[in-house]
């Protein structure tokens, strides 16, 4: 029994750092139909926004070397601030690599190499201020909250903790806005047609941008509490996530909510349920559970078929 | 007026001619030394360390004869940027190469630079194998097989109780891979119980479910080979998901950029050094000063900035020595380059050297000799933000 729940315990604290990763993605995806790969960059920025906020400092490597912000915030404040200014990096991105090629017409696929384009920007731009050193948010960040704690026999962060909780959270109220508010309808009605949403005097072009903010916020707070519980190992960190975050995106059904939540649990569960011997091969046994689902069912585990037009 | 007009552009021909010839005259002495380093990646931890050695060599010794201009390229961390990175050294034509910072990147081009005819020679390569690579293939890092074993005995001669050893390594990592073969070995030589072996990768940073795999287990000791990010956040989960038994750690977090990492966790590591910082010799002593300039006055430099050091300064002493075996007047750059390498390869292994490392040969082969190691325990501060290497009797 105790085995079983460290083992549920592991899964689900590690497929809910891949969820919120995914929630980010689908929420662009849902909108333009292209996945935006400099989604990992904005992750990375929101764990260096928030250990800034907190009080850390620029160490020796970057141009902005030693740099250290007059004021000290609390994780709990740093942390929905860190989310915002993601938001504002995302709309910038979304300003900069997708509204031009959207303007002209461009094939969707371009804008996957504009995204990379401004994601590899970012990373180098990271490195360039504050060096490839790693950063870490100091371990007592959470106040006196224990390290870990005990549930049923079995040990788990409570940092991993506090992750599952904020992806739950997030989830709900991002169903709850998306199925019950005018401005979630409205992003639906976009979703499924923009040009005819348009006709109907919804503006298409201002909920790609709340798309576009939303999915910066939640990369900024899944990098910032990421970054609380593992560390910021340089300005690369957010590379190993966003693959395992298209993954589970591709897993759930490209676009839908629930099935980016449902697809990162799956996946951490598959990951938790690797035999110790062959820890090492986690991924695989990760790739390859998702390759055996898509030959089964190619429009991912919550994704629907669409009709094609003839 | 003509004639004066005629005079000033004579006169500035011949100033021009002049600073011409004394530039060209200044490069000709002047040889260049190629460095490919991780700067960036999941082992520019490392790097950067080695950077700062050879920065610190470079000011040491830009006044003395022959200068040396150094030529660093960023490898980053894996063999494809290795390669990159090499591939421009050697069309750079230096008279030698110093890195690359990972083994696992030396064995993809260090027998490039081999075949190019230039003597390579690891400053942080510490796996079985390196020096074999190639004729012109050497290193100043110690072998994991002198190196890993001594942190085992130690944890053992502090804790005699010890039975059941758990270890974790990156099993993507070649100098990881090897170093825990050496360190299983050496458990296994010791009569001690192997109760879990965990395989991870140097990208990852989440390790809640190797660690409650081998919790289970209830090592009284862990052995860990890993590089910089993944082996601090190794130690760091392990002791917040509850384990309080010794750690010892590889080479690879042998640097205080773990601090940041691990922080107050990393407390209590044993580590083994091939830098010992209290060494007393002329070259730790102009090593310390150095690196004390702008940093406080009890800083230590990391191991691997004192092996970057140690590196330059051993080509150096060694390029020196070959000059001085040339007929007078002779410059050490009017030998064709091929040749030079060659002279400096061979004077390079027949040296005896004084390093901060302590004396230092090398084998017909390429590999190091050294004498002096110690070990290491981590002593954090009470911040848990800065501590210190506390070299262990």
């Amino acid at each position: 029994m105790q085995d079983l729940v460290q083992l549920l315990l592991n899964g689900l604290s590690t497929g809910a750092v891949y969820a919120l990763f995914a929630l980010g993605y689908t929420l662009v995806f849902s909108v333009l139909g292209v996945i935006n790969f400099a989604h990992g960059a904005v992750f990375t920025l929101g764990a260096y926004f928030t250990y800034f906020l907190i009080g850390g400092g620029a160490g020796a490597n970057g141009l902005l070397a030693g740099l250290q912000l007059p004021f000290a915030l609390p994780f709990w404040l740093a942390l929905p601030l860190a989310g915002l200014m993601a938001a504002a990096v995302a709309l910038v991105i979304e300003r900069i690599a997708f509204r031009p090629l959207r303007a002209q017409g461009a094939d969707p696929l371009l804008a996957l190499i504009t995204s990379l384009g401004a994601g590899v920007v970012l990373v180098n731009l990271i490195q360039l201020l504050v060096g490839a050193e790693s950063y870490a948010i100091p371990t007592g960040s959470l106040g006196n909250l224990p390290a870990a704690i005990q549930l049923l026999g079995a040990q788990v962060r409570t940092v991993q903790l506090l992750l599952l909780a904020v992806a739950a959270g997030l989830v709900v109220v991002l169903s709850i806005w998306i199925d019950g508010s005018r401005s979630g309808k409205a992003l639906r009605a976009v979703s499924e047609d923009p040009i005819t949403a348009q006709l109907l005097g919804i503006p298409s072009g201002r909920m790609i941008q709340i798309a576009f903010g939303l999915s910066g916020f939640l990369a900024g707070i899944a990098g910032g509490l990421v970054g609380l519980s593992v560390s910021i190992a340089g300005p690369y960190f957010g590379i190993g996530y966003g693959l395992k975050g298209l993954g589970v995106l591709v897993l759930g059904g490209l676009g839908s909510v629930p099935g980016a939540v449902l697809g990162g649990l799956i996946i951490g569960l598959a990951e938790a349920c690797v035999p110790a011997d062959l820890s090492g091969y986690r991924d695989v046994v990760a790739y390859g559970f998702l390759f055996v689902m898509l030959l089964v069912r190619p429009q991912g585990l919550l994704g629907k078929v669409l009709p094609t037009k003839v | 007026m003509d004639l004066l007009r005629r005079v000033q552009k004579a006169l500035a021909l011949v100033g021009l001619g002049a600073a011409l010839a004394s530039c060209s005259s200044n490069r000709s002495d002047q040889l260049r030394l190629g460095a490919g380093i991780a700067l960036t990646g999941n082992a520019g931890l490392l790097g950067q360390d080695a950077r700062t050695g050879l920065d610190l060599a470079k000011l040491q010794f830009a006044q003395l004869q022959p200068r040396l201009e150094l030529e660093l390229e960023d490898t980053g961390s894996d063999e494809v940027g290795a390669t990159v990175a090499f591939r421009r050294l050697i069309n750079a034509k230096p008279v030698a190469i110093l890195g690359p910072s990972l083994s696992q990147q030396g064995f993809a081009v260090m027998p490039m630079a081999d075949r190019a005819g230039i003597p390579v020679i690891g400053v942080s390569t510490t796996a079985p194998g390196i020096p074999q690579l190639g004729p012109f293939v050497a290193r100043v890092a110690s072998p994991v097989t002198v190196v890993a074993p001594r942190s085992l005995a130690k944890a053992l001669q502090l804790n005699p109780g010890i039975r059941r050893v758990a270890v974790f390594f990156a099993q993507d990592d070649v100098f990881c891979t090897s170093e825990t073969q050496i360190f299983q070995q050496a458990i296994r030589a010791k009569g001690l119980d192997l109760v879990a072996v965990q395989r991870t990768s140097v990208a990852d940073t989440d390790f809640q479910i190797p660690i409650t795999n081998v919790l289970r287990s209830r090592p009284q000791l862990v052995v860990i080979s890993a590089l910089v990010a993944d082996g601090g956040n190794l130690v760091r989960q392990l002791r917040e998901l509850g384990y309080q038994g010794q750690i010892v750690a590889g080479n690879g977090l042998n640097t205080p950029n773990i601090y940041p990492v691990c922080q107050k966790h990393c407390d209590g590591m044993l580590i083994t050094q091939a830098y010992n910082p209290s060494l007393d010799n002329a070259s730790n002593r102009d090593l310390l000063k150095l690196f004390r300039r702008g940093r406080p006055a009890d800083a230590v430099p990391p191991q691997v900035t004192a092996q970057a050091y140690t590196g330059y300064q051993v080509v150096h002493e060694a390029l020196a020595k070959l000059k001085g075996t040339l007929p007078k007047g002779q410059s050490l750059t009017s030998l064709p380059l091929a040749d030079l390498r060659q002279r400096l390869l061979k004077t390079l292994l027949a040296g005896t050297y004084q390093t901060p490392l302590g004396e230092l040969r090398f084998s017909p082969e390429g590999e190091v000799v050294q004498r002096d190691f110690s070990v290491a325990r981590v002593s954090m501060d009470a911040d848990g933000r800065s501590g210190r290497f506390v070299l262990q009797p």
